[in-house]
């Protein structure tokens, strides 16, 4: 099949082209000149852009060889891909389950007219490809090695981030191009004297790191292995490093960088326990060999025998029992990372912190990708989670939608709301694939990366326009001077928001989110215990959808609040507003037909093959995993609950931030102790403080009063005896040594003058002494031998 | 006395006032003189004792070669033919005096020595048992071929062609010594050439 | 040898030295057992003269090109 070979080598280019660009960008071109063209930006965008045409080819390849058969088989025959048992409910559920979705008003013939879907049924369905690129190294049975899973997932992201990161390139290339200068003045940065800081402008260096990021990214949706993946995840946390401190003359940014890298490295380190259970007890780091190893039951349980133990068929075809134990281990452990890179609580501080990175950085790398792959690597990691693990990933999701969307009702900086914007929708989908809603979380997090990237960028269009400010308390009635970033920007708040009429249009937010929420409910009717579960995310759609409003009116709507800023905003160059079309248009439509459309169906195609019908619970108290019919039947239910939110929300931000009935400074008084505490972002910050830096210093203190009183004394101890030794040792060289040495010198030095007499320099006198030697010999000879 | 004595007496005493006359002439040209005919007549004496090849070589190379070489030097060395550096008188007292000690030890020496015992010892100490002859003399005056073998490493006049036993030959200090003719050549080449002014 | 101050006396000096014991080799190899070692030692030493000589030679014209002169008296440089 032509896909086998094209496909990957198509996904290899995409992958690989960056780091080209990467290495031309960072090495070509001469000092001093580099900093002022834009060549850099055109390599870069050159190398993203072939990339997002190789994805996009690949996708279209990818369906043309499944004859689409990924759209077609899910909507007619569901799970009987995957699983030989029927359930047979299902199949009386599926009339009702279209007619419930059809309300979008799209329809599957659409793309399937073409199509014969009997050539569809027989085409045999190659959900993955996999396969290794290039074997590093062979450990005893370990082997390295750069491989390639490819499924429908992996198109979708490639296509997703490579069609984002372009955009995002080209917005920068309008943003950055005030580093365009060999005298780049750096308003926030001082130097010791007050003065601002004056250096080369880096512009070349912004699309290098970009270009070096997008390799990672890409290398890290691309790999094949876990191992691959943990690399390409440092990979792209040292660039998430790079990024945040651009500006590393900014005292602020250095400590967001740090931060940030060390946040992560708390989180790898769970992921690099993970990663040794799955190397002790499976034997490989392949995703191919590692799924195929677990034994689960028709049910979908995993199968564990008396001791509570799992037989596992190792791929080197041995079997071995593995403790439950040790799985929910590397299931956390692995989850741990994810934790890290997607900011999830309790490692969420950094990503706030994030914001002093340039803002195309926040749009690509904190927001549509870097922070994404956590959720990406749960869904790719999934078939190896246990139902204990998920309900981990599902409390923790919640948690931090929650509290990430209460402090964004706060936050004045327009970038900070945005980043908590983004660590509650992470923790949507995080809650999303907790809850068994695997295509559900990954879904939002394609549509989340679609309008929370459209929002950055129109916030960095923002922030350029006003030259700098990000407080939006210093603007207001930016609608009139940047009428597109107004209105690109109401398009990703709207998608946020989840706001729609249903039937008639919906943006993408809506429709992921109300598969998450759907989600939720079906668990928590399965499971009324954690009825949290689905609470607080229908209670944070519609804060969502609350400070969406306020950022938007608070920025665009109304009078100006600072009329300094207004008056020298502007509209921002084509370059920086045509990726804000684009962009608002897939923000707007890329979920279009909701769970028929093509991109939920392409997602579900490569959905792990126990999470369509659920999993019963096997014994009283265990969870109850919802399988595909038990969330369409509260479909509806938990739609319109979570529209009535985000409408509310909606409501609400309008009559106070669009209207001017209430006063905005009466209500923060009277909220005082909540605003101060939300402001304060829970004291998190503060909390980690007392919890780990202060114990910390003090125990440095601790050991710095050991080292002073105890160890220096002895160490000046040791060295006053060394200096009595030396000394001793001086006067025994000065006197014996060097009075041999010298006496050895003065008696060769007067023998050299004795013998000097000898040497007279005239040659008849030697040839004479070499006579009397001869002569004395033979003397000498003749008397002591007479004969 | 027959012709042989008369020769060897002839030629002796030609060398000796050869010799002597280097010593005494103080003129470049004269020594050079001299000593032609002193080296001449040793390699009269050589052929009388049977060493026509060793004649012949000392012939070709000192009387031939070497001396030209000194005549060539002492022309391109002084500024006259005659040229005279004066040693003083007290100088050649001393050498006189060690040189006829020496004389006096040699001569001592030589007289000193039971020269048949020697012999028959150093006879015993090769392996030569039985009668103890001196030169063969079929083969006298015809030295050519036994040095040539010596020189490769066989020794005609022990017997080792008969026996095809090796002997001590010469094989390797005649390598030695042509590699040092090799490298005196070049040694002699640089020192000698002309020097060339180095501007840098 | 021991008379003269010139250089290529002094070499000549030499030749007569090396030049005698070739006789006396010679002519002790010729009455004594030992073949014709004698011959062949002085053949070896006539070579080594020869060489010498040469060496000697272009010595003696270096001397000549630095001092103008072959008095060997001149060389006193290194004297101690």
């Amino acid at each position: 099949m032509v896909g086998e070979t094209l496909i990957p080598t198509l996904l290899t280019i995409a992958w690989l082209l960056p780091l080209l660009g990467f290495a031309v960008e960072m090495l070509y071109g001469r000092k001093g000149e580099r900093t002022t063209t834009k060549w850099p930006a055109w390599c870069a965008v050159a190398c993203i852009g072939t990339g997002f045409l190789c994805s996009l080819i690949a996708l279209l390849t990818w369906g043309q060889a499944t004859g689409w058969a990924v759209l077609e088989s899910h909507d007619l025959h569901g799970p009987d891909q995957h699983h030989s048992e029927d359930d047979p409910h299902h199949h009386g559920d599926s009339p009702k389950h279209q007619a419930s979705t059809n309300e979008s008003g799209w329809q599957m013939t659409a793309l399937t007219a073409t199509e014969n879907s009997d050539d569809a049924e027989h085409v045999p369905f190659p959900s993955v490809y996999s396969g290794t690129l290039y074997t590093l190294g062979v450990f005893g049975s370990l082997v390295v090695s750069i491989d390639y899973y490819i499924d429908s997932l992996t198109l979708v992201m490639f296509t997703m981030v490579t069609l984002i990161a372009t955009c995002i390139h080209l917005f920068a290339m309008g943003y950055m191009s005030d580093e365009l200068t060999n005298e780049y003045v750096d308003h926030f940065a001082h130097t010791s004297d007050g003065k601002h800081v004056h250096r080369p402008g880096r512009f070349y260096r912004f699309f290098a790191y970009m270009s070096l990021f997008c390799f990672s990214m890409l290398g890290l949706v691309l790999a094949g292995n876990i191992f691959q993946v943990f690399v390409f995840w440092e990979l792209v946390g040292i660039c998430s490093y790079l990024l945040i401190g651009f500006y590393t003359e900014r005292k602020s940014a250095g400590d967001a960088a740090n931060k940030a890298f060390i946040m992560n490295r708390i989180g790898d380190f769970g992921f690099l326990i993970g990663l040794m259970v799955v190397w002790t007890w499976f034997g490989t780091f392949q995703f191919s060999e590692l799924f195929d190893s677990l034994p689960r039951d028709a049910t979908g349980h995993i199968v564990t025998n008396d001791l509570g133990e799992v037989a596992v068929s190792t791929h080197s075809g041995e079997s071995r029992s593995i403790p439950y134990s040790l799985l929910v281990v590397a299931g956390l452990g692995v989850f741990a990372g994810c934790i890290g890179k997607s900011a999830q609580f309790p490692l969420q501080t950094w990503l706030p912190d994030a914001m002093e990175g340039p803002t195309p950085v926040s749009a690509l790398v904190h927001s549509a990708t870097m922070v994404a792959a956590g959720v990406y690597l749960v869904g790719r990691f999934y078939p190896m989670f246990v139902p204990e693990v998920l309900l981990t990933i599902a409390y923790i999701g919640a948690i931090t939608l929650f509290l990430a969307a209460t402090i964004a009702v706060v936050a004045t900086d327009i970038k900070r709301v945005l980043a908590y914007s983004t660590i509650s929708q992470l923790g949507y989908m995080m809650l999303g694939l907790g809850v068994f809603g695997w295509a559900a979380g990954l879904f939002h997090l394609i549509t989340h990366a679609f309008f929370k990237s459209l929002m950055f960028l129109c916030s960095g269009s923002v922030i350029h326009g006003c030259h700098h400010e990000q407080e939006m308390p210093k603007m207001g009635g930016l609608m009139r001077k940047m009428p597109i970033t107004a209105g690109t920007m109401l398009i990703g708040v709207i998608a946020i928001s989840g706001l729609a009429v249903p039937g008639l249009i919906a943006f993408s937010g809506y429709h992921s989110k109300d598969a998450i929420v759907a989600t939720a409910l079906a668990f928590i009717q399965a499971n009324p215990a954690h009825f949290l579960l689905f609470l607080l995310p229908l209670l944070t759609a519609g804060i969502t959808a609350f400070y969406m409003f306020r950022l938007w009116f608070y920025t665009f709507f109304g009078e100006p609040r600072d009329q300094h800023i207004y008056d020298h905003a502007h509209e921002s160059p084509w370059i920086m507003t045509a990726p804000l079309l684009v962009l608002a248009v897939f923000a707007a439509g890329c979920a279009i037909g909701g769970e028929k459309g093509m991109l939920y169906m392409m997602l579900l195609g490569s959905e792990p093959v126990h999470v369509a019908n659920g999993v019963p619970a096997a014994t009283v108290g265990e969870l109850v995993l919802p399988g595909h019919s038990a969330i369409h039947d509260v479909h509806a239910k938990a739609g319109m609950w979570a529209l009535l939110a985000a409408i509310s929300g909606t409501l609400l931000a309008y009559v106070l931030y669009g209207t001017k009935t209430v006063n905005l400074s009466d209500m923060k008084r009277q909220l005082a102790g909540i605003h101060q505490f939300l402001s304060e972002k829970w004291y998190f910050d503060e909390l980690y403080h007392a919890l780990f830096m202060k114990p910390v210093h003090q125990v440095a203190a601790l050991f710095a009063w050991i080292d002073r009183t105890m160890i220096d004394r002895v160490v000046h101890a040791s060295a006053g005896l060394m200096v009595k030794i030396s000394k001793w040792d001086r006067f025994f060289d000065e006197t014996f040594v060097d009075g041999l040495v010298n006496l050895i010198a003065r008696a060769t030095f007067s023998s050299g003058i004795l013998l000097k007499a000898v040497q007279t320099g005239r040659l008849r006198q030697y040839v004479m002494f070499i006579v009397v030697g001869v002569v004395a010999l033979f003397a000498v000879l003749f008397t002591t031998f007479p004969n | 006395m027959n012709g042989d004595s008369l020769f060897f007496t002839l030629f002796a005493f030609m060398a000796c006032l050869g010799a002597v006359a280097v010593v005494v002439s103080q003129r470049m040209v004269r020594m050079a003189f001299w000593l032609i005919i002193s080296l001449g007549s040793t390699a009269a004496l050589f052929f009388l004792i049977d060493a026509d090849f060793l004649g012949a070589a000392q012939l070709l190379i000192y009387v031939g070669g070497t001396l030209v070489l000194l005549v060539f030097a002492v022309m391109l060395t002084s500024s006259g033919p005659y040229l005279n550096i004066e040693t003083s008188p007290g100088e050649i007292v001393m050498a006189a005096m060690l040189g006829l000690l020496f004389l006096f030890m040699v001569v001592s020496s030589q007289t000193g020595i039971d020269w048949n015992g020697t012999n028959q010892q150093m006879a015993a100490a090769n392996g030569m048992t039985g009668e103890i002859s001196t030169f063969d003399s079929g083969s006298e005056g015809n030295t050519l071929r036994t040095i040539g073998m010596s020189l490769l490493g066989l020794r005609p006049d022990r017997g080792a062609a008969e026996t095809g036993q090796l002997h001590t030959g010469y094989l390797l200090p005649f390598e030695i010594v042509s590699v040092h003719l090799l490298v005196v050549l070049i040694g002699a080449a640089y020192l000698a050439r002309a020097k060339r002014r180095r501007d840098t | 040898m021991a008379t003269k101050r010139n250089a290529i006396g002094i070499l000549m000096g030499v030749e007569l030295v090396l030049n005698g014991a070739n006789v006396n080799l010679v002519a002790f190899s010729h009455y004594t057992t030992l073949g014709i070692d004698g011959q062949i030692y002085s053949l070896f030493v006539i070579v080594l003269a020869a060489a010498e000589a040469a060496v000697a030679l272009a010595i003696a014209l270096n001397f000549y090109n630095n001092h103008l002169t072959i008095d060997v008296d001149r060389a006193n440089r290194l004297k101690g």
